[in-house]
Order: C-alpha cells, then structure tokens, then sequence
C-alpha cells in the first residue's frame, strides 16, 4: 500500500532496542522511551527485544507502514553493524533509506558507561541529536547512468594478456593495446621459467594464440595511448596507431623482406646483442608474425631511393605510404598492465658493465640462453668460447641506500635458474653467487633452491654494494667481494651477470598524467590498497595489474590480471546501468565563487571547472563522498549528502552539553 | 575538582577510529562520561566551524581522530585534517582556547586500546586544566 507523505509534517518513530539484556540491563528503558515520545515530531517511539531479528525488521516495517512515518530513529548498535540492515528495511517500507539515522546507543553508552543513571541520560543524549538530525535528512535519489562494458587493457605481457582473456566474455569487447609490435611482454622472450624451469614459449604460445584468435579482442600492437577522457562506465580514449607500413593481412611473415634488407642495426629484442634489418620481427616467434618498418633506419625514409623489402615480398604487403592513425574507442573500464624496466647497471660504475666484455645484465643473459637468441642458445664469451667461470651477482639496484632500497621479488629465482641452466650446459663451469639474502616467496622456490645449491658457490655478502669487478693484469675479469664475517674475496671470472633489479616502465610517468593515476615513492603505480585492493585505483574504472604496481613474479601478475578482469566483469555488465553512490558532494551554484580549491583538493579528479558558468561541479559517477571539498569551500557551496553542515551542526548542538 | 567530569566532542572517521570506538566498546572498556562522539565519513571532512561549534556549545575539549597517514580510505583526507589541525590551533589559541584543549589523533581500526588511552588521556588533561569558561 502506497504512503502519502506530506514533506512538511515530519512523522518520526524512534524504535529503541533492547539488544537482548545489552542495553535493557545498562540503561532505564522506560525513561529512555518516554523521553524519545516526547521529541519533537515524534509519532511513536517503541522498545523492542531485537530489532535486527526478523520479527523487529517486521515491526518497524509495519510500524512505518501503519503511521505513516517519513524519518526513523534507530536507537541501538553501531551503524557500522546494522546501518544497512535498516535502511534496506526502510527501503521495503516504501521509505528512502536514507531518512533512517541511527542512534547508537550500545557502543557509545550501554557498554563503556557503567553507571546506570549517567548512561540513561546519555541514551537521552544521543537520541535527541539523532532525531533532530533526522528531520533533516533529505531523500537521496540513487541515480543510475549508462555505461560501456567494454574494456581497454594496455599492455600485452603476462598480466595484460591475461586481463584481456578474462575480460573477452560474450557481449563485451576487449582492446588490447601493446607498445612494442609483438605481444608477450619480457617473458616471451625467456626461454625458461623459474622454478620448475618450464619452457616460456610452450606456456605461452597457446595464450597468445587465444588472444589473436578472439573474436572479442581487438589487439593493437605498435599503438599508444594518446589521451583519455570521462570517468567510470563511459572512456574515451585516442590511441595512435603508428605506422608499421606492413599490410597485416596480406603478409604471411614468410621473412623474405628481411633478408632482402640492405639495413644492420642493433637488435634491441636481443638486447643489442646482434642485428636486425630495418624491416624486421622483433624475434623469432614474435606474434602476430608480421614485421614492422623501423622508419628511424630505413634507408627509404632517410630519403634513399631503396625498395629492397617491397621488391622481395611476394604479396605485395609493405605499405611505405602508410600514415599513424589515431583511433578513438569508448570504453567503460581501463586495465593497466603497462609493465616495467630494468635497473640500468652502468649507473653503477664499479661493475664495469659497459666497459667490460661479457659483463652481462639478466635480461641479456637470458636471451643468450634462449634457443631464437643470437647464439641460438649457446653459453658463449665474446670471443666464441665457453667460459670457465661464471659470477652471478645479485640485487644490482635492488636493495640499496644509494639506488633502489626495495626488493625486486623475482632476481633470486631467475639467478638460481641461470646456475641450474650453466650447470646443465656447462657441467665443469664453475658457477659463484654473490647474494646479501635469498628471496625465495612463492610455491615451490626454496625447493629450487635447495636443489641448486650444492651446484654452485654462494657467497654470502653483508650488502650487495660491496662487490666490485675490474681487470687484472691477465685481463681478465676479477670479482672483489667481501663475505659476512667482513672477509675479502677475490677470484677471477670469465663471464659476470649482473641480476639487475625491477623499475618502473619508461612510459609510467606518462600514462599515469594521461589516468590521472598516483604513483608510489618509487614510482610504481598506487593501488587503492596493497592488501585489500590491490588492483584497483584511487580513479574508479582504472584498474593495474602487474609490475606496473611494482615487483612481483609471474603467478601475481597473471592472478592480479584475472582479478582486475574480474572487477570489470562484475562491475560493468552489458545492458545494466551502473548505480552510483547517493552519499555524494553537491556544489550550490549560487554560492560558488569560482576558486577551485575544491578541483585541486578532490582525490578522485571528481571535481569539474565549468568555464562557462564559472563555477565547479561535481562528477556523480567519481565522487566517494569524502567531503573533504566541502570542509575546504571558504563559500560553504558544497555539501556532502547525508552528512551536511547543517546537519553535523545540529548534531552537534543537539547533544546535552550540561 | 574531582567531581569535574570533561566535556568532550569526538569526530570519528567512520572507517577507521569508528571502528576502533566500537572494537573498543565490545572489549567492555569504559569512555569518559560526557563524551559526544560524531560519526564523519573522513577526518578530511570535518570543518573547523564544527570545532568551533562545538566549543562554542560548551565542550571543554574537542577530537578529530582519523585513520593513520597512509591509510586514509580516501587517500589522503587525514592529511587536509593535519594541515586544518595545525592552524586551526593557532587561532583556538588567539580567541584564549588552550592548545591542549584540542587534539588530533590517529586510531586505526584495530586500534582499540590506543583509541582508549587518547580520550582517557584527554579527560585527564581536561580535568587538570579545568572547565573551560573559568
């Protein structure tokens, strides 16, 4: 049955709660209710044993029904515990649920004052300031927009890859964009996996695989983002897709053009170890298996009159004449997964690396043990031969005062990898770690460990910064180092590899300004919450998953990639319209100076200036309703709904100060 | 004196000195008597006009507790209430409110027990300083 409302006449109940003998055996219940009765617009006031069992929601149900009441009172627990409960009971009444206040009368008095008359009058207290509250809360409209399923994932490594297969459900399309001109990211590009030592490009091909054959991923590769506006549910996004002057569906990647090429630079997916041609695929095995025209180096766009490639190709695929393109998508969610850099080594000259031969990073390590690299797998110094010895030194940039003082998580399992993979190679090499402390987290790493260990030396050393290579007299390379006791160490090495730490991608500074997006002290971007949210962002709609958000294995990237999928999925469903939260900022126009301090001070970008009308206004789908604008306003425009001025003021004078 | 039992108002963030009220109440811990709690979505959200009004109504001692830096649920609204705090207390002190009078604090949500040393510790203080029109 339908309730008039008169918005005039206020018509309250204040339903007080015994809490079983919680509150009844603190307070005088009788004094209690009869001083709520007699409140101002106070219609009925009513004790009841639970009002959170069944029966109590049912009474206060028929209780709104019957009287007719428009604002109630709940005198009883925490809002924290049964806030919702009530206004969801409220909201089957017919009433707004935000007309409900509550009056929390358990924790606030029945169970921290221990004199029962102190606590009876408290009770008094609380329930005035909460029925005069109450009277003026308005009715807030949960409000409702359209949005776009649709998802932009950035970055194609393990994470975004990932992210963008979860996301590819019926009825949603997915854009994954990629940097580079091949998908996979670092990982594809290793030949094993630590610590089981699976082959990357076996568990790998068949996801990449999946993504070039759905039918619900676009992927562009060798695009960029350009610029993102709107908010939540409804992106616009510009992408630029540069250039590749390959015809991607004529050409079979049968590599003609490549080898026609007249161009030799450094490849810089075999981390400059050998040379590409200007026309080329970043490696073997790079999908989609089409090359891209490095336009820096190719002697047609130095103005040269070659066509070597275009001549070579039996399809007809190069297209010298293709221009970027810039593309404009809606989209209603954004997954970052734009990964991560490595420390660069030269910073620290005491390493040599650089200056000396076969002093080598990681990542140039592991392209030399992959079977596509440029020794096609072979363990080889630069003078073709095998070497005799190999130092591996650990935490280089990682852990340190004067460079990165955090830990790069997954340099210890690769470090452990490379002396089990020499090992097998190289049986009579004589492997050496130089480590400060083992990181071995994750399933199965200290087993690896254990396993390796009786293969190599370890030296364990106080800190990673005390170790040193130069070249003696025999020019050969001599690790010094010292050992935890302080003792030094010295010994000559054919070949180093430096485990050079995770930093934050190139690009990091520039996407986050492009999302609006925090970054850490390190420069990694912020979760919302490192243990609760770790995949969301202070921008509602902008997701990260990866090494973007900072240093972590494999398995963390590609679960936190799922999980960011799986906020999108159960947040922006096809069809449905997102609701957005009642409790919002609300800017009055005609007190509204045009300041701005609330658009600067707003942590969700939620704040607009509107240049016309001269003032700010708020987005509905961006603000969490913090307040912390309308505490700012020096004109008192803004009001948080639900907890305005007016109404914590009211609160405030309606407590008994005597 | 002893009689003299403080007035104090008390804006809790909801998120997390809330909760650390609440954690504290289950645990059967005793709040001062004449203690008004607030219940605000962010320290970030309390105007100094809320403090004022506060001593204005009668209130011997005034709160703000928040969630610690760095764990703000928005962020960093904690932060705007320290930067208020801050100077805030200078003007409390020009219109003869002693400083003391008027705190600050962080109480995580799991903090009950330091939530009760901070408003046992600002009755005493109060008590010592005595009612605040005298």
């Amino acid at each position: 049955m339908p309730i008039k409302k008169d918005k005039n006449i206020k018509r309250v109940g204040i339903f007080v709660c015994e809490c079983g003998p919680n509150i009844k055996n603190a307070l005088n219940m009788e004094e209690v209710v009869s001083f709520a009765a007699g409140l101002e617009s106070v219609v009925l006031a009513k004790q009841f044993s639970l009002l959170c069992s069944d029966t109590g929601k049912n009474l206060i149900k028929q209780e709104i029904i019957k009287q007719k009441l428009n604002r109630v009172v709940i005198a009883a627990c925490s809002p924290r515990e049964h806030e919702i409960t009530f206004r969801k009971v409220a909201q089957e009444a017919g009433l707004n649920p935000y007309l409900v206040q509550i009056a929390n009368i358990r924790e606030h008095c029945a169970w921290v004052i221990k004199d029962k008359d102190k606590a009876t009058q408290k009770a008094k207290s609380i329930i005035r300031a909460a029925l005069q509250r109450v009277l003026l809360h308005e009715p807030l409209e949960i409000k409702k927009i359209d949005c776009s399923p649709d998802v932009l994932v950035i970055g194609a490594g393990m994470a975004g890859m990932e992210a963008a297969l979860t996301a590819a459900q019926k009825g949603r399309k997915v854009y994954l964009v990629e940097n580079s001109p091949s998908i996979g990211g670092r990982t594809v590009r290793c030949e094993k996996i630590p610590p089981k030592l699976e082959c990357a490009s076996c568990i790998l091909e068949p996801k990449m695989a999946s993504i070039l054959h759905s039918n619900n991923i676009q992927l562009l590769t060798y695009a960029e983002i350009e610029e993102a506006l709107g908010y939540f549910g409804n992106y616009i996004i510009k992408i630029r897709k540069k250039a590749r002057s390959i015809d991607m569906k004529a050409c079979i990647g049968c590599g003609a053009c490549y080898e026609a090429c007249p161009v030799k630079v450094k490849n810089e997916y075999n981390e400059g170890l050998n040379e590409r041609a200007a026309i080329h695929v970043p490696y073997i095995g790079a999908l989609p298996n089409v090359p891209v025209i490095d336009r820096e180096n190719c002697l047609r766009f130095k103005g040269e009159n070659c066509d070597a490639c275009a001549r070579s190709c039996p399809f007809n695929a190069v297209r010298f004449e293709e221009q970027d393109e810039i593309l404009e998508i809606k989209v209603g969610s954004v997954i970052l997964a734009t990964g991560y850099d490595l420390f660069n080594p030269s910073r620290i000259a005491e390493y040599g690396y650089g200056k000396f031969d076969d002093v080598y990073t990681n990542m140039e390590f592991e392209r030399i043990l992959n079977s596509n690299g440029p020794t096609e797998g072979k363990i080889v110094l630069k003078n073709n031969k095998a070497p005799n010895s190999i130092a591996i030194i650990n935490c280089v940039g990682s852990r340190s005062r004067e460079y990165n003082n955090y830990c790069s998580v997954v340099c210890c399992q690769q470090a452990l990898m490379f002396t089990s993979m020499i090992k097998e190679q190289l049986p009579n090499t004589k492997v050496t770690n130089i480590y400060s402390d083992m990181c071995l987290s994750g399933k199965g790493s200290q087993e690896f460990y254990d396993q390796v260990r009786g293969k190599a030396v370890f030296i364990h050393t106080a800190s990673p910064d005390k170790t040193r290579i130069r070249k003696n007299l025999q020019g050969k390379l001599e690790v010094r180092t010292a050992s935890l006791l302080g003792l030094e160490k010295s010994f000559d090495a054919d070949m180093v590899i430096l485990m050079t730490g995770i930093v934050p991608n190139k690009y990091a500074a520039k996407v986050a300004g492009i999302f609006g997006l925090c970054r850490d002290q390190n420069g990694f971007f912020s979760e919302e919450n490192t243990k609760l949210a770790p995949t969301t962002t202070a921008i509602k709609g902008v997701l990260i998953a990866g090494r973007c958000q900072g240093p972590k294995d494999i398995e963390s990237s590609v679960a936190q990639g799922a999980s960011a999928a799986g906020k999108v999925l159960s947040g922006l469903i096809q069809g449905e319209q997102i609701e957005l939260e009642a409790m919002v900022a609300k800017i009055n126009e005609d007190l509204c100076s045009g300041c701005k301090i609330c658009v600067e001070l707003c942590p969700y970008k939620a704040i607009d200036f509107d240049k016309e009308k001269k003032v700010s206004s708020v987005n509905a789908a961006l603000c969490k309703g913090c307040g912390v604008c309308s505490s700012a306003c020096p004109s008192g425009a803004i009001e948080n709904k639900n907890f305005t001025p007016l109404e914590i003021f009211t609160e405030i004078n309606n407590f008994n100060y005597e | 004196m002893n009689n003299f039992s403080p007035k104090i108002t008390a804006f809790l963030c909801n998120w997390c000195s809330y909760a650390a009220a609440d954690k504290a109440a289950s645990a059967q811990k005793v709040f001062p008597d004449n203690m008004n709690i607030i219940r605000v979505m962010c320290s970030g959200m309390v105007d100094p006009q809320y403090v004022l009004a506060a001593f204005k109504k009668g209130a011997d001692g005034v709160m703000i507790l928040g969630c610690h830096p760095g764990d703000c649920h928005y962020r960093e609204g904690n932060h705007k209430a320290l930067r208020r705090y801050h100077l805030l207390g200078k003007m409390l002190a020009e219109l003869g409110i002693a400083a003391e009078r008027f705190k600050l604090e962080w109480v995580s949500a799991s903090e009950a027990d330091k939530f009760i040393k901070v408003i046992t510790d600002m009755e005493t203080t109060l008590k010592s300083l005595g009612p605040i029109n005298k």
